[in-house]
């Protein structure tokens, strides 16, 4: 089982195998699933719901910089 | 097994670990919506007949900000300040007029480069303040003024609960006690040419304006301004994220205990005599020497980057 992931910001693919569930790719990953949003064909997913072989997902960090 | 929606037992699409809760789409909108009702009451931020002023950037805060607020029927315009950031810069802009177009609403747009003669880039390389220090410094200026002369009633910035948890993190490490006092979801206007400042998005966890955004499908500039890195804040708010993995809802109780139990005792800390800048007219800090010249945080800074710019020729036929 195969997944492909999208971070961003800055913007880089990666491809994960054996991931479940989201908080499994997240994990796999090293990122805080309270520092991101995962997003499938638009929507939002949570941590516990079920990846599937082929899927793409954008990790979307949602921590900005500022002043 | 998915997650549940705390609220009508839907199917989830978001966590907010902080209140043991999951929500579907609309009872997530619906809690984000309630949460800025509860601050902008709690603090009596704006009212239905005051002329607000959003100062938006491109970024998730600032638009699930100006979005909320016209939804909740504020009298709700737009600033957007251009701060010469090349690609970056264009970008933020064309995502402010789409958006504002697309809701018949008004943006004011102001350049820093036109108007003030340096961008932010330029400011980086000299002048003495970092390139995030003048950044913050000429918003928080050109802010103020667009909202006097424009007579606004308040200006709104989408300052969320992770920004102002990293803010009181970082004045603590440092015991700033001067700029605590200062940081409150409200800085009323205390003085003719201040105009009142709120932040209506503290309530609210910046992972959750994101959430927002994606959700109303909201257009936002996911890229991270390119001269952020290396930012304090940034450490900063990684460090209250790897403490709020694990034991959610702390960066909440930091900063709602600083704010209900501990703002009022460093309130004696603020003890700024303020007066009229000697060049801009603007509010500023009465110097300690009362025969000195007092001249405004932006305009010292100003007079330094200018100086520190290269001269371009211009030929005349």
């Amino acid at each position: 089982m195969l997944v492909t992931a999208r971070l961003r910001p800055p913007d880089r693919t990666v491809e994960v195998a054996d991931a479940a569930t989201v908080a499994d790719l997240l994990a796999r990953l090293e990122v805080l699933p309270g520092a991101v949003l995962v997003i499938r064909e638009g929507a939002l997913l949570t941590s516990q719901d079920k990846l599937r072989d082929g899927d793409k997902v954008e990790v979307r960090f949602a921590i900005s910089g500022g002043t | 097994m998915a997650m549940r929606c705390k609220r009508c037992r839907g199917q989830a699409v978001m966590e907010v670990r902080r209140h043991n809760a999951a929500f579907c789409r609309d009872c997530f909108l619906h809690y984000v919506g309630q949460q800025v009702t509860r601050a902008i009451s709690k603090y009596r931020m704006l009212g239905h007949t005051d002329r607000v002023l959003v100062a938006v950037s491109g970024g998730k805060d600032s638009l699930a900000l100006w979005d909320l607020l016209l939804e909740l029927g504020y009298q709700a315009d737009g600033l957007y300040l251009s701060l010469g950031i090349g690609a970056y810069s264009e970008r933020s802009k064309a995502v402010c007029q789409s958006f504002a177009a697309e809701r018949g609403a008004r943006l004011v747009v102001h350049d820093l480069a036109a108007e003030h003669g340096y961008t932010i880039p330029e400011a980086a390389g000299g002048g003495g303040r970092s390139s995030c220090g003048v950044c913050g410094l000429s918003k928080r200026y050109v802010f103020n003024r667009a909202a006097r002369d424009g007579g606004y009633d308040v200006v709104c910035t989408g300052h969320n609960l992770d920004d102002e948890a990293a803010v009181l993190f970082a004045n603590t490490l440092r015991w700033e006690t001067g700029a605590m006092a200062r940081q409150f979801p409200v800085l009323e206007a205390t003085r003719p040419g201040l105009v009142k400042k709120v932040k209506p998005l503290y309530r609210v966890a910046e992972r959750e304006t994101a959430a927002y955004c994606v959700l109303k499908g909201i257009d936002y500039v996911v890229e991270e301004c390119p001269l952020v890195a290396g930012n304090t804040q940034m450490r900063h708010k990684e460090t209250l994220n790897q403490m709020e993995e694990a034991a959610p809802g702390t960066k909440h109780s930091f900063l709602f205990g600083y704010l209900d139990r501990a703002a009022e005792l460093f309130k004696v800390a603020d003890v700024a005599d303020l007066t009229e800048c000697a060049r801009c007219g603007m509010t500023t800090q009465a110097p300690e020497d009362p025969a000195a010249e007092a001249v405004c945080a932006f305009c010292r800074s100003k007079a330094r980057l200018v100086k520190t710019l290269p001269v371009v020729e211009v030929t005349t036929r």
